[in-house]
């Protein structure tokens, strides 16, 4: 252990010294951040400290010390509020206590400065030598063998398969190789001839240790993490150990240095100094405490705060582990387990698309943009996470042409994958918060912004440009693209030319891998059309399971077209005025694909449908036309009250209809019958499509949660809490589920949350047979930070939402106004 | 502004109201502000009787533009009428201690109007109480403060090749701070192409800033053509008259601000070409080292010549034929360092200042001066001037401190008004364009004007050779002198550079430090540093120090707020303009030179 480059060349062996070391330290602060952010549901197994008793075992420096999370601010005091309430429905006891009583629990703290704070009692502290050792010996009786002081010099692959490794003592030949370099995973894996990237970088980390108190601490002393003062305490041998994550780290490995000097990295009391003062507010008696050492060990970030795990989509057997975001001994059993169960059985138990490798392409592994991104990330670790944040480094990578059009009408950007899309439009008289002030739980300031663009969606016509979507194109000579489908997708695709299918891409589980729409071109080419993020997974899933030497062509064209949705009653005029073609229903039905030409430009892909459920039409345009049916369609939509609108405005027309999304709601794990589409599931289409099987069973035994949607009753947008994601619902007074996401409905004035729910035994907490009956029978809750609210749960999307005529005597002179 | 916020400001450049540095309403010196003198900032002093002749300005602002809304407001600004008065670009005056006599001329009726008789001063005054007591408060922010100090600072860095860099200048940062509106001060900085070597130089210009801006963009040519050795010139020479592509000279350095003549281009180019022209004719071939001391004398001299020259031959463009009157009547001093090497040579012409910071062994740091004022605190120019003018003058060639009772420094470009006869003078302005025809200073005949010329634009070249001690050098215009010491400014510079890249970090290695004591340490050393990373640049660091230090040698962000603040029209009053480079040098490679050897 401890040399550079050291890479387990078989399961389940170490990681470097560095990052061991750093994670005894802070191992137990990872429910914090993690369970706040949107990113890690699926993933609470990782969480919590049980972990390493699993392996390791009590008495391996296991100590239960029980931790406090401190919040000097009401804001700080909802997040530990929301994270409470989590924990409790998943068995983990904790509770939101006064300053006082932490005052009482731990005698050194300062309390006069917080608000409030959350106990956590069975939260606990392990050593990571321990449990390494106690690992590795575990390893060695069951006949593993380990290479010490060996370095990986790169994966020896054959035909998109691992075959063995090349180390500087030789080969070893394996069937499987795990990626588990820490801070050398990202050089490690673009030695490969198949380069795998990995994007992750590694940042200094201070922390400090001390010579004891004079009464020395208890060994049962609880850590203690004043996020607000970005640090964690912890007692150590009696004395302190207290580290935190700055506001400005220090990326390393930049400035021309090589590994090894990474090894003794110098000591900066300049740069602890914040956070030292600190540790000296918080716990002012310490002041005459003596320094032992300050301790720079590297750890590694990720451009999005979670881990990276999973197969590479470019080399089978290559599997990767790494970039824990100083959570790495907390997480280390729960994360083997799960990447055993992937390499053993080809999936995890869990959803974990969370932390897929393939949720990131090669787009993210520029140096450059990860030592940015990951300058941002270290501070986001005790940053309040509030909803809907977005990373401000690392952006505008990749754009839609219209981008600076937008931009200069106000548009307001989030990026997803890279891509920059609108969130919504600030209209040239109205100032937003700056982005500090405008973190909050409760009502945004962009309200008003998205109800304009909602409310003009719904009445006149509103356009969004949403190139970010995946966009493959499949042909053959053959009928071998319509077979390959038929048996990847389960709905049938065998229909007309021209028509447009919503289809689930299921694995052997009959989850979804992928939930895309597909539109006939010919009857030999599909063009489908994915989430943004589904890029480099469905292209994986696709390749793997296309026959290798046909005659298809799988080609990705996201790049080549820039996609305009026109949403709104209007929109089939502003198309009919452009394309001098009827664009009435009898003649371009819904789920219709046709090319036609607008304004000036042919050969433009309209297509009747809007992924929100109303009434529009998307056009793909191939990208140098962009910019002419942009203004076409801005300056003929003049009249009909056209104007942009963002994804804010999309997502709450999608939730109010029930329109799940994949990655948000659905995941690998839910079956199309568990959220209500049947109808999009063939079973008798005449080919056994993958996930075929465990559909007709499912279909037989009935499914064991439902996605349900809930519509707040007693919630008062102004003054409430806002759902977000991830709160606990309640059935009759019990713990049924956890909601997926969640958007105020404009048309029904009232919140709108998804969610799954499950029947849990009363007795045995088993799960039963989710039916319809059960759900409808049911009166729920959802809770919001502690504070439950009545909710009334649908199972079909309220269909007043669908009905757009208006009665003549209630149009007004206002509806002459333009939106 | 209210009067206590100028009283409270202390310091005063305009020694005719505070000799002593104090702010006087009612001093004696001022009851006739006709003959308000400033002999401090101001480089000449003439006695003026129309208020608005605002020739030798370029954005010529009207001095009654600038009262008549003061007028207006209150009364308090009738006050600032009489203090502006006298530091007012053109209406500059004699000294406090010999009041009246020098004026010759009636005032213009639009000028008594400021000039209220005695009584009614004190009316003045009871009211500028009465506003004293409520003061109005104005303070900029610290960004405002920091926006108006970078807004003309520059930095170069020497670029590095194949990864050593082969100069032994690391590059230089350079600033200035304007007092006049407009600056009167002029920059420049430049890489010798065909030679090497860089040229850096700042210039002080008086009476407007023509003649400063003239020599900014033309001296360092005529410095790079006398080092060019005879091929080169011969090369230049035939490529001009084939129409071939010129080989490039300079490569300029300069700040936006930093602009150059588009419509003198032409002439001065001819001129420079006249230059090389005879460079040619007199060295024929004979390839003798090129002396570096007696080409800048020469550029120098050559410089002065031309521009005394173009203003007697006139051109043809009126707008050129007033320019070159303007640059001619107006005046500039110098101070050039041309750096080759471990060869440094400074040209200097008047009384900007070039200062080596050198740092001692043990870490401190020491003035040494490279260049020596060209003014009455300078012995040997007392004595030098004495010297080329006849015994009968020996009393009136300087006066007051000044040249001819007027003029500041002893060299300077420019000026023909001390270098011209009086024949000439009368001729030119006799032909000249109706603007220079109506301007009293042109026609004004310094007292005493027997055996001209009485200027020159001769520098004095020091040359030293730089050693691994050597760590910069400061070149400014007096503006900087006036309020520093120099072994004040080279502390702040080394120390500001020093501080940039060697804070020592901090080890606690074995000994016993507690928390507290460590976290006292860290803190101090924040406060030290957050001042210095406030600026990025060495001269802006310099200015700041200059104009906001308060009496204990800290900067004082209220005083800095309040000097940056004053009207256009008191700023001068206060400071001169300021402009500073500071060039550093690259230890490593002198160090390396002097192993050589």
């Amino acid at each position: 252990m401890g040399s550079p480059q050291q890479v387990a060349p078989q399961l389940k062996q170490g990681r470097s010294g560095q990052d061991a070391a750093a994670s005894e330290m802070t191992g137990f602060q990872p429910f914090t951040h993690l369970l706040q952010t949107r990113y890690p549901r699926g993933s609470d197994w990782l969480n919590f400290g049980h972990v390493p008793i699993g392996y390791a075992g009590e008495g391996k420096g296991y100590i239960r010390t029980g931790s406090i999370f401190l919040a000097q601010t009401q804001d700080r005091l909802i997040s530990l509020k929301r994270i409470n309430s989590r924990l409790n429905v998943i068995g983990i006891p904790s509770e939101i206590i006064s300053p006082k009583k932490v005052a009482e629990l731990h005698p050194l703290l300062n309390v006069h400065d917080l608000v409030g704070a959350m106990h956590v009692p069975e939260d606990a502290v392990v050593s990571s030598a321990d449990v390494a050792l106690a690992l590795a010996s575990a390893a060695s009786q069951n006949g593993v063998q380990i290479y010490d002081r060996t370095s990986v010099l790169h994966v020896m692959v054959k035909k998109g398969q691992v075959t063995g490794v090349e180390t500087d003592k030789g080969q070893i030949e394996c069937q499987y190789f795990v990626n588990c370099a820490g801070q050398w995973a990202y050089e490690l894996g673009l030695s490969n001839e198949e380069p795998v990237s990995i994007p992750l970088h590694a940042c200094e980390h201070f922390y400090l240790l001390t010579r004891p108190l004079e009464t020395p601490l208890q060994s049962n002393t609880p850590t203690v993490v004043d996020a607000d003062g970005r640090i964690y305490i912890r007692n150590w041998q009696g004395g302190i150990l207290s580290g935190g994550f700055e506001k400005n780290p220090k990326p390393i490995f930049t400035e021309g240095k090589n590994q090894l000097e990474i090894q003794n990295l110098q000591e900066d009391w300049d740069h602890f100094e914040p956070l030292l003062s600190s540790l000296l507010r918080r716990m002012p008696e310490l002041e005459t405490l003596e320094i032992m050492k300050l301790v720079n060990c590297p750890e590694t970030f990720t451009p999005d705060m979670r881990c990276i795990m999973g197969e590479s989509p470019a080399v089978q057997g290559y599997y990767v582990l790494v970039g824990m975001n100083s959570a790495g001994l907390s997480f280390a059993g729960g994360a083997g387990r799960y990447l055993a169960e992937w390499m053993v059985h080809g999936y995890p138990s869990e959803s974990i698309w969370e932390l897929d490798l393939k949720r990131f392409g090669a787009l993210q592994s520029s140096r450059t943009f990860l030592r940015h991104r990951v300058m941002e990330v270290m501070p986001l670790l005790y940053d309040l996470k509030v909803p809907r944040w977005d990373f401000q480094t690392g952006r505008q990578l990749r754009t839609s042409p219209l981008y600076d059009r937008l931009d200069a009408q106000g548009a307001r950007w989030m990026e997803k994958h890279g891509f920059e899309r609108p969130k919504y439009f600030v209209p040239p008289d109205k100032d937003l918060l700056a982005l500090e002030q405008s973190k909050t739980f409760y009502k945004p300031d962009w309200f008003d912004i998205v109800e304009s663009e909602v409310k003009c969606c719904k009445e006149a016509v509103c356009v969004i440009d949403m190139s970010s979507f995946t966009k493959f194109e499949i042909t053959s000579t053959g009928d071998q693209a319509l077979e390959i489908l038929q048996y990847l997708f389960s709905n049938d695709l065998d229909v007309p030319v021209g028509h447009i299918v919503h289809t689930g891409m299921l694995n052997e589980g009959g989850g979804y891998e992928n939930d895309c729409s597909i539109a006939r071109l010919s009857k030999r080419s599909f063009f489908m059309i994915s989430p943004t993020d589904q890029q480099v997974h469905c292209w994986a899933w696709l390749k793997k399971h296309m026959p290798e030497d046909s005659n298809l062509l799988l080609e990705d064209v996201t790049w080549k077209y820039t996609a305009l949705n026109l949403i709104g009653p209007r929109a089939v005029d502003v198309l009919s005025e452009l394309s001098y073609a009827p664009m009435t229903p009898d003649h371009f039905p819904s789920l219709f694909c046709k090319e036609m030409s607008v304004g000036y430009a042919n050969g433009i892909r309209v297509m009747s449908m809007t992924h929100t459920g109303e009434p529009g039409f998307m056009l793909y345009i191939p990208i140098e036309y962009a910019l002419h049916v942009y203004n076409e369609v801005m300056s003929v939509g003049q009249k009909y009250g056209i104007r942009n609108a963002g994804y804010y405005a999309l997502r709450s027309l999608r939730i109010e209809k029930f329109f799940a999304f994949w990655g948000q709601d659905l995941n690998t794990l839910t079956t199309p019958l568990e959220c209500g589409r049947e109808s999009r599931v063939k079973l008798d289409k005449g080919m056994d499509f993958i996930g075929r099987d465990a559909l007709l069973q499912q279909k037989q035994n009935g499914v064991y949660k439902r996605l349900t949607m809930f519509i707040l009753d007693d919630h008062d947008t102004d003054l409430d809490l806002w759902p977000w994601w991830g709160e606990p619902i309640y059935r009759n007074g019990q713990y049924a589920g956890k909601t997926t996401s969640s958007a105020y409905s404009y048309t029904l004035e009232r919140h709108v949350c998804l969610g799954f729910v499950h029947n849990f035994s009363e007795d045995t907490g088993e799960e039963q047979v989710v039916t319809a009956d059960f759900i409808n029978r049911g009166e729920y809750e959802i809770d919001i930070a502690g504070h439950r609210f009545q909710a009334k749960a649908k199972l079909y999307p309220v269909t007043s939402l669908f009905t757009h005529k208006r009665r003549k005597d209630d149009v007004e002179l206002s509806d002459l106004h333009g939106k | 502004m209210s009067i206590s916020a100028l009283l409270s400001m202390g310091r005063c450049c305009c020694r005719c109201c505070c000799p002593r540095g104090l702010w006087m309403l009612s001093a004696p010196c001022c009851d006739d502000r006709r003959m308000c003198v400033c002999p401090g900032p101001r480089r000449i002093g003439i006695p003026v009787r129309s208020a608005s002749l605002p020739l030798f300005s370029d954005a010529m602002p009207a001095p009654t533009q600038l009262f008549f809304p003061l007028i207006r407001n209150c009364e308090l600004s009738r006050i600032y009428g009489t203090a502006c008065y006298c530091h007012h670009k053109h209406l500059c005056c004699s000294s406090p201690y010999v009041p009246q006599s020098r004026l010759r001329y009636a005032p213009h009726p639009a000028y008594a109007t400021f000039c209220r008789p005695k009584e009614s001063w004190w009316q003045y005054n009871t009211q500028g109480r009465r506003y004293a007591s409520t003061p109005q408060r104005f303070y900029l922010t610290p960004p405002q403060v920091n926006s108006i100090l970078k807004a003309n600072e520059y930095s170069f860095k020497v670029p590095e090749f194949d990864g050593k860099n082969v100069s032994s200048v690391l590059g230089f940062d350079s600033n200035q701070l304007p007092a006049n509106a407009p600056i009167e001060d002029r920059r420049s900085a430049a890489t010798c192409l065909q030679t090497r070597g860089m040229l850096l130089g700042v210039f002080d210009g008086h009476a407007g800033c023509a003649c400063s801006q003239a020599v900014s963009e033309r001296l360092f040519y005529y410095i790079a053509v006398s080092l060019l050795p005879h091929e080169t010139l011969l090369e230049i020479e035939n490529a001009v008259e084939s129409g071939r592509a010129l080989l490039p000279i300079l490569q300029w350095h300069k700040h936006p601000n930093d602009y150059f003549s588009k419509e003198a281009s032409k002439l001065y180019f001819n001129s420079l070409r006249t230059y090389w022209q005879e460079l040619i004719d007199l060295n024929t071939g004979e390839s003798t080292d090129i002396d570096v001391k007696e080409a800048l004398i020469n550029a120098f001299k050559r410089l002065d010549n031309d521009i005394s020259l173009e203003a007697q031959v006139g051109d043809p463009n009126s707008f050129l034929n007033y320019l070159v009157l303007r640059v001619a009547f107006s005046g500039a001093t110098a101070c050039v360092a041309h750096v080759d090497g471990v060869d440094l040579h400074v040209a200097n012409t008047g009384d900007s200042r070039a200062m080596l910071g050198v740092q001692e062994e043990d870490g401190s740091w020491s003035a040494v001066t490279l260049s020596n004022d060209h003014n009455a605190q300078n012995e040997r120019e007392l004595e030098r001037l004495k010297l080329e003018h006849p015994k009968n003058e020996a009393k009136s060639v300087v006066k007051q401190d000044r040249l001819l009772g007027l003029l500041m420094p002893f060299r300077a470009f420019g000026d023909v008004k001390f270098k011209w006869s009086i024949d000439l003078q009368k001729r030119v302005i006799e032909s000249g364009p109706d603007q220079l025809n109506d301007n009293e200073y042109t026609k004004f005949i310094p007292p005493n004007y027997y055996t001209p010329p009485y200027l020159t634009a001769e520098p004095e070249v020091t040359y030293h050779r730089l050693r691994p001690q050597d760590k910069f050098l400061v070149l400014a215009t007096d503006g900087l002198w006036e309020t520093m010491h120099r072994q004040d400014v080279v502390r702040i510079v080394g120390e500001y550079l020093t501080g940039m890249h060697h804070q020592q970090p901090i080890a606690v290695g074995g000994y016993k430090v507690t928390l507290g004591q460590m976290h006292g340490l860290l803190t101090e050393r924040r406060a030290k540093m957050s001042s210095v990373f406030e600026d990025q640049n060495a001269a802006t660091h310099l200015i700041r120090h200059a104009v906001g230090n308060n009496e204990f040698g800290a900067v004082d962000h209220e005083r800095l707020s309040k000097m940056l603040s004053l009207p256009e029209e008191l700023a001068r009053m206060y400071r001169d303009d300021i402009t500073i480079i500071v060039v550093q040098f690259n230890s490593h490679v002198v160090g390396a030179y002097q192993n050589q050897e």
